[in-house]
């Protein structure tokens, strides 16, 4: 016998030592807990909150008993809702391992204890806070230490006891739940440091300590709700549920109310019903009295929390029928100075007339900002008036905002309103100085790992919704226009040499014979530029065409194309229009839907750019000189015509800079980090082509139609590869040495592209480009790829590399393209004093982010300077 | 020496003496050693540190009464008596009461003793109290900020002397510390209710004007400097005292 008082003795956690030993035990405990399934917890979490169920009244009887505060019948309340209504509210919920599990996505989130909880419990609510803060824990696998307030430690322990020996029998390790036998501030602050989370409830003081003890807090505010009954309210509910609440354990809810702001003409009605429910105005002389006692110095009188208003009356010395359910005083002022205006924790109530519901919101405003910031506020009101109950909502800083709701019972939740998470422990968020907002629960006590399978970008494959294609096809793709949709109105958008050259003509008869007006705008600059572009959209907008053929090279279908931007949308801001983007799907602007005005049709009369089945569009703003490169698929034609009858009559320089543009367009698309075997087999057969069929179309031009059709193709086939795969950096710095330097754009990436080719297939670059799909640098072998398909073998892929590069360089040669940049007349100095701000630009443009290798600024540079020299 | 010696006035467990241009202040034995060179030390360290109107500190020695404390006399009146001889004048010398006061709390004397620390052993000492209200008070104190002013702890107009020549002399620093300056404002307040609320009142609204601090903060303070008081253990203050510590937390 002896032994075992002296082992409970040194068990007695009433100094540091003991309890830094208690808490080591609690972690073992706790690291064995944390191995339970989500079956053997939920298990625990039933029995235990069975037996706390089991003792409400015990509870109840010794809480009141030993603080001397607050009702015995309330309290079991208080009790019943922690075990009860807890225990349902997370009966089904998972806390343990996997909680959560999208394989489609390959996300799986997992529940893992966050170990030791110091609980620091008040004594307004002890029991109740014990038996919610324990089942918390078990119910998420978390050790609790339980630090009481002296006033009411034995009841609090009393309450953990009850639990933990109930849950221990149902299989939780001994001492999963313990507590502090002799309160202390010390002990409080020991245990605070020890543990790795704070669940305080109570006063600033202790959530203060909590918040500064440097571990993570989950500490919760004052209150001081403050009601409105709105003049439309149902006086007899309002004025009842008011007292229901304030009465609730003698007023001990910290969302209970403390003040009612009475609005308009209706305060004598709800005064009558006050006084008819057995509340006590306090008369002229009393009210004083009142102030002098239930507020020392600006603090609250800890005799007077959870007393009766009889108990209350007579401290004050003010003599009240013992019935008395509140005592009520009728106040103006709302300032702090105003005893009455404070939060009372007790059945004692302020009462305001407001003149109007602004008024009374203003009144609730600073009652809050008084004492109570972020926790409850209270309204009763019609419910058809929603515009007022909006604007109270908006005005009140409270988490929590209860209608037609008694606030005590509405702030603990699931009583009055079924959403509202049952709580004890009420977070005040950031205005409350809390970490929380909401009613605290199990989510607030469990870690959470994500885990985050690798997944690939989920792609798409865009084209115009027609592409026509053979010599000789464009009367038949027109055709449909007119006898298939119908169109009324045709806008054309052209060149001026185009237009001169009678270009236009066969469109014009064909749209003659269906009946189609049409008219036709052909001042389209070689570098399409904003001004023409705005005019063109003007005499779109003056001719209202359903309709709009783009017939050119790039720079009529890029102008076209945004000509029918500002024509169906005159109210889009170029820049947002321009506004770079890492990934096209999640751009922060959304581009403005196309083709609800006019239908696009593009017409391509040279073989290079791609641009009748891409969706960029290059603009540059003539008074800035600043170069747009616009991307969406709005921009997308809705018709491609692919006619080489069209192209027969092209240039040689005209051939040659397209050709090599769209062997760019190939290569570029072939090794873009994006590339996907839906783009590839077209980006081969392109290139292939273009090394088959340029040079004959190059020196036969008009001569043989076969190699002008197939380089149209090629382009087109090109152009669909790029669309869907993007560029790279040989695009990104031909952009800018076209811009700078007057180079034709398909010049610039053929003076370009070899070094590119050799800059990306390093097999270890500083970067690489960042994609999902895009696993290890392999450009290597993707060049390799395209040479063997293109008849290059070489020994190795290296070798095979530099073979294909060779038959790159012979077919720039045999087309006339010149070795080097500085070939190109650019003046030396000229390309060196703007070479660091193009490097920058060419860093910063569109295309760079899908290229293999990340490129390094530095190292465009260097790639600059080798292809303006030629090494 | 000891014939000229001269009782000032006689406190419970101290005499006051006036010996020529000193001041000797004569402890019973309920004094330590180390209470008695505490409270040298502060005055010296105050005169050391402190850009302030001090009399210089003389000696500590032992008589057969007790340990005693001699400094420099000053010959004037204190702020206390003139209040009362020019009750006119009240505003115009609280409100310099108040500036000196402030000024005090503008010095810094870094190797004085911590308030917080000092106000957390008296609430702990307070065996009369009940374990509730002292674990209360701990929690309030130590939620409150934390600063490093210099406060006098005993802020009354009785410790200030004014001289022939106008100038303001501070004494007593016993209990000086380095801490909030609100809770030495708390204090003073307290120590000027428990003779009269009507210029306790003066003061407080006075120096929340001029330090620019709202009420309710130094109010804060009130249940703590009353617990501090509380362990002078003046009978006669006990009920009052007692009266201002017993006081909730809101919730």
């Amino acid at each position: 016998m002896a032994a075992q008082t002296n082992e409970a003795e040194a068990k007695l956690i009433d100094h540091v030592d003991a309890l830094q030993a208690r808490m080591k035990e609690m972690r073992k405990a706790q690291e064995i807990f944390a191995s339970y399934t989500q079956e053997q917890v939920d298990k625990i979490f039933f029995a235990a909150a069975m037996a706390a169920n089991k003792a409400r009244i015990p509870l109840a009887k010794m809480a009141v008993a030993e603080t001397g505060m607050g009702i015995v019948e309330d309290k079991v309340i208080k009790n019943h809702y922690a075990s009860e209504y807890i225990y349902n509210a997370y009966k089904n919920t998972k806390t343990c391992g996997v909680i959560e599990e999208d394989p489609a996505y390959g996300i799986r989130k997992i529940a893992e204890p966050i170990g030791l909880v110091a609980a620091v419990i008040p004594t307004t609510n002890p029991t109740s806070t014990a038996i919610f803060k324990t089942l918390i824990c078990l119910k998420t696998r978390n050790a609790i230490i339980i630090s009481p307030h002296p006033r009411a430690k034995n009841c609090t322990i009393e309450a953990a006891r009850i639990v933990l020996e109930a849950a221990v029998a149902a299989g939780a390790p001994e001492n999963i739940i313990s507590w502090i036998d002799v309160p202390s501030l010390d002990l409080t602050n020991e245990v605070m440091r020890n543990a790795d989370i704070i669940l305080a409830t109570g006063g600033p003081g202790m959530v203060k300590a909590a918040y500064s003890s440097g571990k993570p807090a989950l500490g919760v505010g004052a209150g001081n709700t403050p009601v409105i009954i709105d003049d439309t309210a149902d006086i007899r509910l309002a004025v009842n549920s008011v007292i229901h609440s304030k009465t609730f354990d003698n007023g001990m809810i910290c969302a209970s109310e403390q003040s009612v702001t009475v609005v308009g003409d209706i305060y004598d009605e709800v005064k009558r019903e006050f006084q008819y429910r057995g509340c006590y105005f306090l008369k002229e002389d009393e009210l004083d009295k009142v102030r002098h006692t239930i507020l020392i110095n600006g603090a609250l009188n800890a005799k007077i929390v959870g007393q009766s208003a009889h108990t209350i009356a007579k401290l004050s010395g003010v003599d009240v029928p013992e019935a008395t359910k509140i005592l009520i005083g009728e106040v103006e002022s709302v300032d702090i100075s105003e005893e009455f205006a404070h939060e009372k924790l007790s059945p004692v109530l302020a009462m305001y007339h407001a003149e109007d519901f602004d008024e009374a919101i203003a009144k609730a405003k600073q009652l809050v900002a008084d004492g109570g910031y972020g926790h409850t506020s209270s309204l009763y009101i019609h419910p058809a008036q929603k515009e007022k109950i909006l604007k109270h909502a908006a005005a009140m800083k409270t988490c929590r905002i209860v209608i037609n709701t008694p606030s005590s019972h509405g702030g603990i939740g699931d009583l009055y309103n079924f959403k509202v998470t049952p709580s004890l422990t009420l977070g005040c968020g950031s205005w409350g100085g809390n970490s929380v907002s909401d009613n605290v629960g199990v989510k607030h006590l469990i870690n959470i790992k994500t885990v985050a399978e690798r997944r690939e970008n989920m792609l798409w494959f865009r084209a115009p919704q027609k592409v026509y294609f053979k010599k000789g096809c464009m009367p038949v793709a027109l055709d449909e226009l007119g006898t298939v949709m119908g169109k009324k109105k045709c806008f054309i958008v052209t060149d001026s040499f185009l237009y001169k050259n009678g270009y236009v003509k066969p469109i014009e008869e064909k749209l003659d014979q269906m009946g189609i007006r049409h008219t036709c705008f052909f001042e389209v600059a070689p570098d399409p530029n904003l001004s023409s572009a705005l005019a063109g959209a003007r005499a779109m907008t003056a001719f209202e065409p359903d309709c709009i053929i783009a017939l050119g090279g790039g720079s009529a279908m890029d102008a076209g194309k945004i000509m029918w931007v500002l024509y169906e949308h005159p109210e889009v801001d170029f820049l947002d229009l321009a506004m770079r983007f890492m990934d096209i799907r999640k751009r922060i602007y959304t581009f403005p839907k196309m083709g609800e005005k006019a239908y696009f049709v593009a017409i391509p009369t040279s073989s290079g750019t791609g641009s009748e089945v891409t969706p960029f569009a290059v603009i540059t703003d003539d008074r800035t000189g600043t170069k747009y490169p616009l991307a969406d698929y709005e921009l997308l034609p809705n018709m491609a015509i692919i006619d080489a009858d069209n192209m027969m009559e092209q240039p040689k320089g005209l051939t040659s800079a397209s050709g090599v543009d769209a062997l760019t367009h190939a290569l570029e698309a072939y090794a873009s980090i994006m590339a996907t075997d839906y783009t590839d087999g077209l980006a081969l057969k392109a290139m292939k082509s273009v090394f088959e069929y340029l040079p004959r179309a190059y020196e036969n031009g008009a001569d043989d139609p076969v190699a002008r059709e197939k380089m149209a193709d090629a382009s087109c086939l090109a152009g669909m590869a790029f669309a869907n795969a993007f560029l790279g950096v040989c695009h990104s710095m031909a952009h800018k040495l076209g811009a700078y330097h007057h180079l034709p754009h398909g010049v610039a990436n053929a003076l370009l592209i070899c070094e590119v080719m050799r800059f990306n297939a390093v097999e270890v670059p500083p970067k690489m480009g960042t994609f999902s799909q895009y696993r290890y640098p392999h450009t290597l072998s993707r060049y390799a790829e395209c040479a063997r398909f293109c008849g290059v073998c070489g020994k190795d892929d290296g070798e095979t590399l530099e073979l294909f590069i060779k038959k790159i360089e012979e077919l720039k040669e045999k087309v006339g393209i010149k070795k080097c940049i500085r070939d190109y007349g650019i003046d030396e100095k000229d390309f060196l004093d703007n070479l660091d701000q193009m490097v920058e630009d060419a860093f910063d443009d569109q295309c760079t982010g899908a290229n293999p290798r990340y490129p390094l600024m530095s190292e465009i540079k260097d790639m600059y300077l080798r292809a303006y020299y030629g090494k | 020496m000891e014939d000229m010696k001269q009782v000032i006035f006689t406190r419970p467990h101290k005499t006051i003496y006036a010996a020529g241009d000193k001041i000797i202040k004569v402890f019973d034995r309920r004094y330590t050693a180390a209470d008695v060179l505490n409270e040298a030390r502060n005055e010296a360290l105050v005169e050391q540190y402190a850009t302030l109107d001090v009399p210089s500190f003389v000696s500590v020695s032992e008589t057969p009464e007790g340990w005693c404390l001699a400094r420099k006399k000053i010959e004037g009146k204190t702020l206390a008596e003139i209040m009362d001889e020019e009750p006119e004048k009240l505003e115009t010398y609280m409100e310099k009461f108040v500036a000196l006061q402030m000024t005090v709390h503008g010095q810094k004397v870094f190797s004085i003793k911590r308030l917080r620390h000092k106000l957390m052993d008296q609430i702990n000492s307070l065996k009369d109290v009940s374990a509730t209200v002292r674990y209360e008070l701990a929690t309030r104190l130590q939620s409150m900020p934390k600063h490093t002013k210099l406060c006098h702890g005993d802020f009354n107009p009785s410790n200030v002397i004014v001289d022939g020549d106008g100038r303001w002399w501070i004494i007593d620093w016993a209990h000086a510390a380095q801490g909030n300056a609100s809770a030495d404002a708390a204090m003073t307040y307290l120590l000027f209710c428990l003779e009269d609320k009507s210029k306790a009142d003066l003061y407080l609204k006075l120096f929340c004007e001029k330090s620019d601090t709202a009420r309710q903060y130094v109010e804060r303070w009130l249940p703590i400097v009353a617990a501090a008081q509380l362990t002078k253990q003046k009978e006669e203050q006990k009920d009052f005292l007692t009266g201002w510590i017993d006081v909730a937390e809101y919730q």
